[in-house]
């Protein structure tokens, strides 16, 4: 009797959470998508993705990232695969990749979404955010920053969402950090998004919301102009630390789908 | 809302239960047994079934549940470590297991809380201990803990094999450098945690590595772990047992998976070794080159059969071995693997990839230096003919450690035809030899090397020569044969002329050593390690005309002995018992009749079958002519030292006066004193019982032992007794009958016991039949005076074979200066010892002598000497040749107990030049007599 009472309070929970973090009653309508269906091995559509090649990005980080198929491709199975590797390459003892959309697609507002499984490990510093498209103009934090998914290698149950903008940078960056129970993000998929429209940006885990950010919570609100999408893997850096001993390369991050949706 | 969420509870139960019947309606046949899934292990106390055993060594009282410190709840566990040298254990360690098993499928994790009252490691926590197979052991080691409470993870590599698991914790920790503490454990559980992911698993701690092996081997692949990466990021590795992992062997004709996972060598070649846990590769890989089936002899090395107060033994089965540390001591760039293995039920050790090990015993160094020789028995497969195999001594020097600049060492390399392939072959070598070896008091270490990578070796072990005295082998030589040589048939003596022709060793087919061996100059027969051993005349002999069949026999070891004649044609044979052991030589007269009903005109073979180490000696037929159930030989000569004597009735001693040996105490027996072969015995005709009278009561209690000789062919019973006075107390000790051949007869004077030995008075002898007496003494073993008295005893061999210096026996070389002056402090005399010359070295500190020209003794092989001191403690023999001058010392076994016959092989003095011997030199200190120094020929 005891244990059937327990996995009936289970049940409830599973229930109860479904219907408070269901997909709110919004009509959206898609825009824009890469489902990575392609064969092993080829590169992610060109129309779509551009690589930023280089190193260091202003964090410190650790690894070249470059446009080759050993660090950006499709993995056959309908997934894209950035893989970390240790590697000597451009001066640099790892490589990895850096894809964005910048200068193929940009939007103000809607549901900015992708499906993911974080790669293993200390050190390693997976992300999947936005930036404003006029950065090369106003230069950054001024352009805005949207991170709807910041990872780190050694904190296997725990996401951040945060926003960057002028007076919110640094240290005073808006975060919140997401804790999955009893599962880790290294071991499956989960879906990261956030729902942006004027009156603030909403960041949700597997559709759990789990922070939302207002106008009224920052200084000047730059997130009202067309914003790229970046999905990347570092290694290093000031965010995350360096990999050490127990760290196993290659590691790989796999994206089954970035989707993005207007409301109608 | 209450009454809702219950309503909604039943309906969700009520569903699970309807799919779960669901389920069970789609399964056919048998249910597989299932095992309660309960993922409690210690909450606030012992889950359902859970008991708790201490591992051996530990403080078993060392957990308690505590009720006071507590992560959460009402109780934890406390362990309370020992400091180091506790009398109660060395260290805390125990198991908790259930005994049915639970089904651990369902969870990924065994998850507890922990801190210490100190900074500490844990060396052992995990689970799979079911104090029985351990075939899902998982572990992790060196756990640190602290003050504070803290969560610990070990995550299980395949849950799906843990469906009925026992052991479901267990820990191992000792002292922190040297100190007790005390740390807690609580909340132990297994949890479904899905933050715990397997990064990988692997053998060989994930290495591809390879190593030898044979045919015939287990190997239990060793470093097998899975890497896990916790929810605090961290990695942490599990060391598993091989039951989590699924081995596979590339070529299961070379070898293959034992259903214990370890791996079974078949045949020879290469197979690699890999496995996967849970369907997924491990790391790591386990090359098995195989050479095959190990090549090995058939038969042990040959028993040794020294004395064993004559042996400093390594490594024998004969002998108590000393402590040697280790058969290999790994040193840097040695390849050598060992393994003690058994041949034919004999221990021996194995030694493969040899090209040099160190075998050492630094712990406890031994003092070679009363030692001649050095004895190793060595078998190999390899190619010898070409091959070197090398030995080498190291001695610490005075400081009995390792270098200091006093260490001394000397290597001597061994070719054919010493070496042979597929043969038992001994390295027997004089320590002279090992010239640069002079440290002789601290030995520690011992270095094989050479061609030959795979080596047996067996008795290893220094030994002395010259000593005899021992109970494994007989002092003297069998006394000798009286018996005139026209009534004698002869197979084996050196009195008589032999039937010719005669095998001592066809091959029956026999476990039996059999070998000729000097005892005392005297050529013995030794059958070591009888089971049976036959013996082949060269044709058949009649035995007609003769009455009796003797042998001498000497065994110390035996527990059984059957001689049997064997007629031919039909092959008729029949075996009559020999009582042994013996004391001393025991000569057998037994009557031809005893054999009936072999055929005495066509005696073709003999045989013996028992146990031990026989010595025979003097083997023929004779005929008795007249004189029945007599003795037609005295009593055998004593030969102990008169200073450590009290006689009673012997020719040899002065006897006690005044013993009447008749008194007259109402017995039937007719006594009377007569002449066997000139020498006077005791004869108790038709005895009932017999007493003698001492003059006066005699202090025996400086003596050690009764001695008497017996002899009687019809009694079947005898008792001595021995009787003190005031108040009269007798004992008595039964004795063999009848005896064949004369008994010599020691008995322990404790064996009289309580009989008071300060106070002895009266003999009596009880028994039946016609009883011959003779040399009844007492004696102390191992005592003497500080000269001899008896003459040394006299050579018997053949003048023709021999070379003599000095003797009574012999002709001697002319012209040798006994007493040259080479500055010695020895007075140096020719004396009379019971009309026998011996030499007297008084005050020895060297003494030489000197020939009056070369000799040529190459075709001798032995060196004798007689040798008696009662006050030395060193004594080196040494024989000198000229041009240029060579000299080698010969420790001897010194004090002696009466007069030692020493025999050195010539050998034993290389690099001496035999052709050239023109002086002996002796060294040491005491009193020393010397008598019947010669060279012979074996």
């Amino acid at each position: 009797m005891k244990w059937n009472t327990i996995l009936c309070i289970a049940g409830l929970a599973l229930m109860m959470v479904q219907c408070e973090d269901g997909p709110e009653e919004k009509s959206w309508t898609l825009v824009w998508q890469d489902e990575f269906d392609g064969a092993e091995g080829e590169s992610p559509d060109p129309t779509k993705w551009g690589f930023d090649i280089g190193t260091d990005w202003g964090n410190q980080q650790l690894e070249f990232d470059t446009d080759r198929p050993e660090n950006a491709s499709l993995d056959g199975e309908g997934n894209l695969r950035i893989v970390a590797r240790r590697e000597s390459f451009g001066g640099r003892a790892f490589t990895s990749a850096r894809m964005t959309t910048q200068g193929k697609f940009g939007q103000t507002y809607g549901r900015f979404e992708a499906r993911m499984q974080m790669p293993l490990g200390q050190g390693l510093w997976p992300a999947f955010w936005l930036l404003g498209e006029n950065i090369d103009e106003v230069s950054w934090p001024q352009c805005g920053e949207i991170d709807i998914m910041e990872y780190r290698g050694q904190e296997p149950q725990i996401v951040h969402g945060s926003l960057h903008g002028p007076g919110n940078f640094a240290g005073q960056a808006l975060t919140q950090s997401f804790t999955l129970q009893n599962d880790r993000f290294d071991v499956g998929f989960h879906l990261f998004a956030v729902e942006w429209d004027e009156n603030g940006i909403s960041y949700f885990v597997d559709d759990r919301l789990y922070y939302q950010i207002k106008p009224e919570d920052t200084g000047e609100w730059v997130f009202n102009a067309p914003f790229f999408i970046i999905v990347n893997v570092a290694v290093g850096g000031n965010y995350v630390g360096p990999p050490n001993e127990s760290t196993a390369f290659p590691q790989t991050m796999l994206v089954d789908y970035v989707r993005v949706y207007r409301e109608e | 809302m209450k009454n809702t969420f219950i309503h909604k509870c039943s309906l969700f139960c009520l569903a699970l239960v309807l799919c779960l019947s669901a389920c069970q309606r789609d399964i056919e046949g048998l249910e597989p047994a299932t095992f309660p899934s309960i993922a409690e292990v210690f909450i606030d106390g012992f889950s359902p079934g859970l008991e708790y055993a201490a591992f051996g060594g530990s403080v078993v009282t060392g957990f308690n549940v505590d009720e006071d410190v507590t992560y959460t709840g009402t109780a934890s566990m406390r362990f309370e470590v020992p400091d180091v040298g506790d009398p109660a254990g060395a260290y805390v360690g125990g198991a908790y297991f259930v005994e049915g098993g639970r089904d651990l499928s369902g969870f990924d994790v065994l998850t507890f809380w922990a801190r210490a009252t100190r900074n500490a490691n844990l060396d052992v926590v995990g689970f799979g201990n079911d104090l029985g197979e351990l075939k899902h052991v998982a572990t992790i080691n060196n756990v640190p803990v602290n003050t504070n409470w803290q969560k610990y993870y070990i995550p299980i590599p395949d849950p799906a094999v843990l469906t009925q698991e026992k052991g479901m914790f267990y820990y191992s920790e000792g002292p922190e450098n040297g100190e007790g503490y005390t740390f807690w454990i609580d909340e132990v559980k297994f949890e479904k945690s899905g933050t715990v992911v397997q990064k990988e698993s692997g053998i060989v701690d994930g290495l591809n590595d390879a190593r030898s092996a044979e045919t015939g081997d287990v190997i239990n692949v060793p470093g097998l772990y899975s890497l896990f990466n916790l929810p605090t990021g961290r990695d942490l590795r599990v060391g598993l047992a091989p039951g989590y992992f699924e081995f596979s062997s590339s070529d299961a004709s070379i070898a293959t998976i034992t259903e214990n996972n370890a791996i079974a060598v078949i045949d020879s070649g290469s197979t690699t070794i890999t496995a996967t846990l849970a369907g997924e590769a491990s790391k790591g890989s386990l090359t098995i080159n195989s050479t095959g089936a190990p090549l090995l002899p058939l038969s042990a090395a040959p028993s040794p059969t020294r004395s064993a107060d004559s042996v400093l033994s390594l490594y024998s089965n004969v002998y108590q071995d000393e402590q040697v540390d280790t058969w290999n001591t790994r040193w840097l760039y040695s390849t050598a693997e060992e393994s003690f293995i058994q041949i034919a039920g004999d221990d021996v050790i194995r030694y493969k990839n040899l090209n040099f090990v160190g075998i050492e015993w630094p712990s406890a160094t031994k003092d070679i230096s009363s030692m001649t020789h050095f004895h190793m028995d060595v078998w190999t497969p390899d190619p010898t003919s070409a091959a070197a195999f090398r030995v080498l001594l190291i001695d610490f020097g005075a400081d009995n450690s390792f270098d200091g600049g006093d260490d001394t060492q000397h290597e001597m390399t061994f070719n054919a035809p010493t070496l042979q392939t597929g043969e038992w072959f001994s390295i027997d070598v004089p320590l002279s030899s090992f010239s640069g070896l002079t440290g002789r008091r601290n030995l520690a270490q011992l270095v094989l090397s050479g061609d030959l990578p795979n080596v047996l070796i067996d008795n290893v072990y220094f030994y002395r020569t010259g000593s005899t005295s021992g109970n494994d082998s007989p002092e003297m030589a069998a006394p000798s044969p009286t018996r005139d040589p026209g009534s004698v048939i002869s197979i084996f003596s050196d009195a008589y002329s032999n039937v010719p022709g005669t095998n001592f060793n066809p091959d029956w087919g026999q476990a039996t050593q059999v070998s000729e061996l000097s005892v005392a100059g005297n050529n013995t027969l030794l059958y070591a390690g009888l089971n049976y051993q036959g013996t082949e005349l060269a044709s058949p002999i009649d035995v007609s005309a003769m009455t009796h069949f003797h042998i001498d026999v000497w065994t110390a070891n035996s527990s059984a002995l059957n001689t049997f004649l064997i007629s031919n044609d039909p092959t008729m044979e029949k075996g009559v018992a020999v009582n042994v052991p013996t004391a001393g030589w025991l000569q057998l007269d037994i009557p031809l009749s005893d054999f009936t009903p072999v055929e005495l005109n066509k005696i073709f073979q003999l045989k013996f079958d028992g146990a031990g180490d026989i010595y025979l000696d003097n083997i023929y037929f004779y005929n008795e002519g007249s004189g029945g159930d007599e003795p037609t030989i005295g009593a055998p000569d004593p030969t102990r030292d008169e200073g450590s004597v009290i006689s009673i009735f012997s020719d040899s001693y002065t006897d006690v006066a005044g013993t009447n040996f008749n008194p007259d105490w109402g017995q039937a027996t007719q006594t009377s004193i007569i002449d066997v072969a000139g020498n006077n015995t005791l004869l108790y005709a038709g005895l009932n019982y017999q007493g003698t009278e001492l003059a006066s009561q005699i202090d025996v209690t400086s003596m050690t032992h009764l001695h008497f000789d017996v002899w009687s062919r019809n009694s079947d019973n005898l008792m001595a007794f021995l009787i003190s006075a005031d108040p009269t107390t007798e004992t008595f000790q039964s004795i063999n009958m009848p005896t064949t051949g004369w008994l010599q007869v020691d008995i322990a004077l404790t064996e009289f016991s309580p009989v008071e030995l300060n106070k002895i008075f009266q003999f009596k002898f009880e028994g039946n039949g016609d009883v011959y007496l003779d040399n009844i003494y007492f004696y102390a073993e191992g005592v003497g005076g500080d000269e001899p008295t008896t003459g040394a005893p006299a050579p018997t061999r053949d003048a023709a074979k021999v070379i003599s210096i000095f003797s009574d026996a012999y002709d001697d070389v002319a012209g040798t200066n006994f007493n040259p002056d080479w500055g010695q402090s020895t007075q140096t005399s020719i004396i009379d010892v019971v009309g026998n010359s011996t030499l007297l070295y008084d005050g020895l500190n060297y003494q030489g002598t000197e020939l009056a020209g070369q000799i040529d003794v190459t075709s001798m092989t032995h060196l004798h000497i007689d040798v008696w001191t009662n006050n030395s403690n060193l004594l080196e023999a040494f024989i000198i040749s000229e041009n240029p001058t060579t000299e080698i010392g010969i420790p001897l076994n010194v004090p002696t107990t009466g007069w030692l016959q020493v025999d050195i092989p010539l050998s034993d003095f290389t690099p001496v030049e035999l052709n050239k011997i023109f002086q002996f030199k002796f060294e040491g200190n005491g009193d020393i007599y010397l008598d019947n120094l010669y060279f012979y020929q074996e």
